[in-house]
This record gives C-alpha cells, sequence and structure tokens, in this order.
C-alpha cells in the first residue's frame, strides 16, 4: 500500500492571526461560514445518497474534507468582481458562487431546472462568476489565466482564482499557463489543493518534489504561499493576505492547501490503497469540526444553535432533492438547441 | 469598377478584416506566435503592431495549448480574440482546449458562457515540409458540434468570411493556405461581408457537379476550364464555409447535373467528402445517373520528395482522371 508522505513533508505554513481573522469576519459573518460549509457538507451527503439511489449518473467528486480552502477563499477575497474556476469536484464553489442547493441537486439528477440545464452533471457546474466545473485535468489553467487577461486588458478589478488539485500539477497545460501568467504579470490565484491523491496514486508517486507551491513558484518567478488547509481562520487570512497582495502587484502567486479528501477519488473509488487509520487520522482534523469547536471556543455559537443550524441545512438540501424529484427531465425536441450561441 | 475596387494579395484582405474589426470592436485583439515584431510569420499582420500596439497585437510563447486557453478563456470572459496557429498543424498541441472548452462551452454551460473566438492560420501542405507540417484539420475539428468551419478560396471570400467570423459568438476554426497568401484579386474598398454557411458558384455547368474548398478550388477551375474547351459543362461549387454545410446549393446542382466529383485536400478517410457524399446520397439519390467520386489525399502520411508530395495529393490529372470515370459510368 501506497504511503502518502504528508508527515514526511516539511511545510512552511503562512503565519496568519486567528484573531485578527475572526475580527474581521465579526459575529455573524463566522455564523454565516459555519452555515455555508454545513450546507456544503450536507448537500454532498445527500447526493451521494442520491446516488446511491440511482437518481444521480456520471462521475461524482465529492468535496467533503476540503471545504475550509474555498469557503474562506470566496469569502476572503469576495465573489462578483474576481473569476472562480475549478476542477471537476466543483460542487462547493458553485455553491459558493450563488448558485443555489435546488439548482444544484437538480443538475444532478439532470432536471431541466438545473444549474446547466442537464447538459453538464456533476463535473460541470456554474455561476455568474465561475466559468466551470472542468473535467481534464489541468485543461483549466488556461482557462483561468485568460480570465486574468481578460481582467487585465479590460482594465477591470479583481483577480482570477483557480483552483487544481495535486494530481493536476504534473500536466504540461500547468507549466505553459504558469509561465504566461508571471510573463505577461498577470492577477491569477492558482490553489493547488494538495489532497495528497491523484485518484489513487500518491502526490509522492507522482511528483519529484514537495512541498509543491515552495519548490515550482521561484521558477516561475513567483510568489508561493502554503496554508493548512483544514483550518479555516488560516485559509482565510492566508487568503486575505495574497488577495490583498496579487491586487497591488498584479502578479500571480502559487499557493498550496494541504488538505486531505474524506472519500475516494470519485463515488465509485473505495479507496483502498488508503488504510483506515490514515482516514481516521485525517478525519480527527475535519475542517467543519475544527471550524464549528473554534466557534464555541469563542463563544460565538453554542452547541444548541449549532445544532438547530446543522438541521436547517439538512432540511434546505432535503428540500432540494424533493425539487431535484419533482422537476423535469429536459424536453427531447430540445436536445439540439444551443449548440451555437445566438 | 476603379475607385471602389483594389487589388489586395489574400494575406492582404485577411490583414484588413482583422484591422477593420479592430477598429470597429476593442475586445477584438490578435495573439500567436511572431505575429506581433515579427509582423507574422506569413506577413499577414505586418504593421498591425504599429497601428494597435502590444496590448491588442500579442506575441505569445511557443506554448499553443496556453495561449489557446487563455485567449479561450478571455472569450468567456468577454473579449473577442483571434488566435492564430503560425500552421493548424500546431493546434494539436492546443487540442484539448479547442476540444473539450472552446466547442463545447456554451451547451454545456446551460448558455451560461459562449465563447466568440477565432483560430486561424494556414492549413493543409505547404510546399514540401513533410507530413508534421502538412496536415489538412477540417475533418478532424468538422466532427465536433459546435464549431463553425471556414475555408476561403481567394481574397474576397477570405476577408468577407473573416469578419463575419470575428463577429460570431461562437468558435470559428478559419483555414487558410500558406501557398494562397500571395494570391491577387480585385475586392471592393468598401467594407462588405460574406455570410456564415453560404457556397458559390464559381462556374454554372450542366453536365458534373465539382464540389471543393480552400486551394483545391484552384486545380477545380483548371480543370473546369479543360473541359469547356470540349464541350463538356462543369458547374464548380466552392464551399467556403465547411461547416455548416450549404447542401441547399449542393443539391440544386447535383439534380441538375446528376454527376458529382468532391475534391478535397485532406486524407480520404472520413473525410469531407465523404460527409458530403453521404450527404447527397441522403438527399439526391434518385437524381444520381452514376455511383460519386472522390478526389482526396492518398492514405500515406505525406511525404517530402516532390514527386510524392504532388502523388498523393488532389491534381489536375487525378480531378480530371475522377471526372473521366464518373461521366463514364453514366447508368
Amino acid at each position: 500500500m501506497a504511503k502518502k508522505t504528508i508527515h514526511h513533508v516539511k511545510h512552511n505554513f503562512f503565519e496568519s492571526s486567528a484573531d485578527a481573522a475572526a475580527k474581521a469576519l465579526g459575529k455573524e459573518g463566522l455564523k454565516g461560514i459555519l452555515k455555508e460549509m454545513l450546507l456544503i457538507r450536507h448537500f454532498e451527503l445527500r447526493a451521494e445518497s442520491a446516488y446511491q439511489q440511482g437518481k444521480v449518473g456520471g462521475f461524482f467528486h465529492a468535496y467533503m474534507g476540503q471545504e475550509a480552502i474555498q469557503t474562506a477563499a470566496v469569502s476572503a477575497m469576495g465573489r462578483d468582481h474576481n473569476w472562480w474556476i475549478t476542477t471537476y469536484r466543483c460542487h462547493a464553489l458553485a455553491m459558493l458562487n450563488g448558485a443555489t442547493p435546488n439548482e444544484m441537486m437538480a443538475e444532478l439528477y439532470g432536471k431541466v431546472t438545473g444549474n446547466a440545464m442537464g447538459r453538464g452533471g456533476s463535473m460541470h457546474f456554474y455561476a455568474d462568476r465561475m466559468l466551470g466545473g472542468f473535467g481534464i485535468v489541468g485543461g483549466h489553467l488556461p482557462i483561468a489565466t485568460g480570465a486574468a487577461f481578460s481582467l487585465k486588458y479590460q482594465k477591470q478589478d479583481g483577480v482570477a482564482v483557480c483552483f487544481l488539485g495535486d494530481g493536476a500539477f504534473v500536466q504540461g497545460a500547468i507549466h505553459e499557463s504558469l509561465n504566461l501568467a508571471s510573463l505577461w504579470d498577470l492577477p491569477c490565484i492558482y490553489v493547488i489543493e494538495n489532497n495528497q491523491w491523484g485518484m489513487g496514486t500518491a502526490v509522492n508517486r507522482a511528483l519529484c518534489v514537495q512541498p509543491i507551491a515552495e519548490h515550482f513558484a521561484p521558477a516561475y518567478g513567483m510568489k508561493s504561499y502554503t496554508l493548512d488547509g483544514m483550518d479555516f481562520l488560516s485559509c482565510y487570512g492566508g487568503f486575505h493576505h495574497i488577495y490583498e497582495e496579487v491586487r497591488k502587484t498584479g502578479r500571480p502567486v502559487l499557493v498550496e492547501a494541504v488538505t486531505e479528501r474524506f472519500r475516494g477519488h470519485s463515488i465509485s473509488d473505495p479507496a483502498l490503497y488508503r488504510s483506515k487509520e490514515e482516514l481516521e487520522e485525517a478525519k480527527s482534523r475535519d475542517p467543519l469540526h475544527l471550524f464549528a469547536d473554534e466557534l464555541k471556543k469563542r463563544k460565538v455559537i453554542n452547541d444548541k444553535e449549532f445544532e438547530a443550524m446543522d438541521k436547517e441545512q439538512k432540511e434546505i438540501v432535503i428540500a432540494s432533492m424533493k425539487f431535484a424529484e419533482e422537476s423535469s427531465d429536459p424536453d427531447v425536441t430540445t436536445l439540439e438547441e444551443d449548440v451555437f450561441a445566438p | 469598377m476603379s475607385d471602389k475596387m483594389q487589388t489586395v494579395e489574400l494575406r492582404e484582405a485577411i490583414r484588413q478584416a482583422i484591422d477593420e474589426e479592430m477598429e470597429r470592436d476593442d475586445k477584438v485583439y490578435l495573439m500567436g506566435e511572431e505575429v506581433a515584431e515579427y509582423n507574422g510569420a506569413y506577413k499577414v499582420s505586418k504593421g498591425l503592431l504599429d497601428k494597435w500596439g502590444p496590448g491588442r497585437i500579442i506575441d505569445t510563447p511557443i506554448a499553443e495549448n496556453g495561449f489557446t486557453g487563455l485567449s479561450v478563456g478571455a472569450a468567456m470572459t468577454g473579449l473577442r480574440p483571434i488566435v492564430e496557429f503560425m500552421s493548424f498543424n500546431f493546434s494539436f498541441v492546443a487540442f484539448d482546449q479547442l476540444v473539450s472548452n472552446a466547442c463545447k462551452m456554451y451547451y454545456m454551460s446551460g448558455n451560461r458562457f459562449s465563447v466568440p473566438i477565432v483560430f486561424r492560420g494556414p492549413n493543409g501542405a505547404a510546399a514540401q515540409v513533410s507530413c508534421q507540417h502538412s496536415h489538412c484539420v477540417e475533418a478532424l475539428y468538422g466532427n465536433l458540434p459546435g464549431f463553425i468551419i471556414m475555408a476561403p478560396s481567394n481574397p474576397y471570400d477570405a476577408k468577407g468570411l473573416l469578419k463575419t467570423a470575428i463577429r460570431s459568438n461562437n468558435p470559428v476554426i478559419y483555414l487558410e493556405n500558406e501557398l494562397d497568401y500571395g494570391m491577387k484579386m480585385e475586392i471592393p474598398t468598401e467594407e462588405y461581408l460574406v455570410p456564415i454557411g453560404k457556397a458559390k458558384v464559381l462556374n454554372e455547368g450542366k453536365h458534373l457537379t465539382l464540389i471543393s474548398h480552400s486551394r483545391m478550388v484552384h486545380h477545380c477551375q483548371e480543370v473546369v476550364q479543360h473541359y469547356a474547351r470540349k464541350g463538356i459543362e462543369i458547374e464548380l461549387i466552392d464551399l467556403r464555409t465547411i461547416k455548416p454545410l450549404d447542401m441547399g446549393t449542393i443539391c440544386e446542382s447535383v439534380r441538375k447535373t446528376h454527376f458529382a466529383v468532391l475534391v478535397e485536400e485532406g486524407h480520404i478517410f472520413a473525410g469531407i467528402s465523404a460527409e458530403i457524399g453521404f450527404q447527397i446520397q441522403e438527399q439526391c439519390f434518385d437524381f444520381l445517373d452514376a455511383p460519386l467520386n472522390r478526389v482526396c489525399q492518398l492514405e500515406t502520411p505525406l511525404p517530402y520528395n516532390k514527386v510524392l508530395e504532388r502523388e498523393s495529393q488532389p491534381n489536375p490529372e487525378r480531378i480530371m482522371a475522377a471526372i473521366d470515370e464518373t461521366l463514364h459510368r453514366r447508368s
């Protein structure tokens, strides 16, 4: 069994003040974040069960375990003046960008009310400022670089934020993108969510050196940051700092958020390559629990409020299943429509 | 004619189209290898850097996957890029961006993100550049829903079609040919457009329909003259747009002549001719007096040797042989 190497890699985590992050968000802001993370988690759990019931088809990649990263990035940088791009593990980012649980669940069910009208499925979610949901590993890096180019060309405020996995980092498209972004001073923040596995291949069996960002960024003349991807406040502080910096410099940055996924690569992957002990150890740092405990410690929320909030989010997702169930399939007569834009 | 016409080379016609559309819309930019400071590998973009500056005439490193995907991303976020491939052979390095992103995005995203972009550059064989630099890509990209594919054969169409392509809200594959860049023609000085999806009958005739596109049209024109001297009137159709295909014009002609020969520079297997031939069979079966015939590139990587290169591509002799065979097989 391949051993993952997370504990053997020395990461220089960016240090930021948890107190400052908590203060910046305020009590209501923190509660809102917890609510979002709970909604993302419940959505994945319920979508999984819908999949098991045969309601959802195709490939399905859950974000469970990595919630702190994208939640922190969107809340720290703001949604609407930036461009957001991610992989096929895209449910959370769509939700953070304003896609509703109803439209997302309906998309998984393939319904006409779905996020992409039932044409994309689990891997292709969108929002007004989210370009996808991209299915080819590494193929979205040039797209994100183009969104940053577009912002600069049109002298618009904002940055492009691109999430990729550790498994994608070995793709050629990454090299071309990082080179172009640095060469042309494009405001793109590339965030490697290092969840230790590219499907079933441990990161140390795919990549010649680690940590990733710290090693590779200097080769592109870029700055790098490493974040503890399980710790929301740490991610928030990091992304806030990075965002301010990129807005000032207009330069791309390479970020590595060290994390764990709590599921296999996809729903059909039982993750036999990972020991139970390893998984349990990872789950002991569940970002959702860590953040909830932090808020309890800071007296932002108590057990009872947490339970109520948890229940409320769960019910929203259950309602979305009903919505999806009751929605119609796309009309077959529309099958060949919209291949071309008007 | 005089004061409203100008004589231009095909490269100049393309350059004018880019220049005029850049004037019209500041979201339009040109990006590619050597397009700016070098003035274009084939001088298509000559002078554009001086006029528009490096912000809109943009030299890239040799990184087709990177700058193609970058431009698809730019198109999704409000710009209207023109991406020049120094040769369409190099688009293969960017194949994923074209196939997975550009042509699928509008549909896949539930109509949220359109991709108004033009991919242009020389396609097909030049002069003895061997097989890695001689490929015809229209059948490859033509297989994918979502692309508009244009292949003009002369300066007039080159300019009018490119202007239409740049204004389209969809990805357009716009195919040029290195050997045609110097072709001269009188074209209007005033602005004009050539519509998408409209073939052109270059020569009217009643005995046989000859269908082609791009550089092969010139061979066909030569062949048409040859037969005209013998009293055989061949109707020559220049497709201009390959996708969407103008089957209306094709069928109208085939129903009149009852014979058809298709000429294509690309390989024979699953080529554009195979598609057109099949559609003729579907739509005009009862009108045909002989089986269809086609002249395409032979099933070999294009060799370097001049004699072999010429023989593996359609040439007037091969086209005439196909026409003779077809007319002799009259049922």
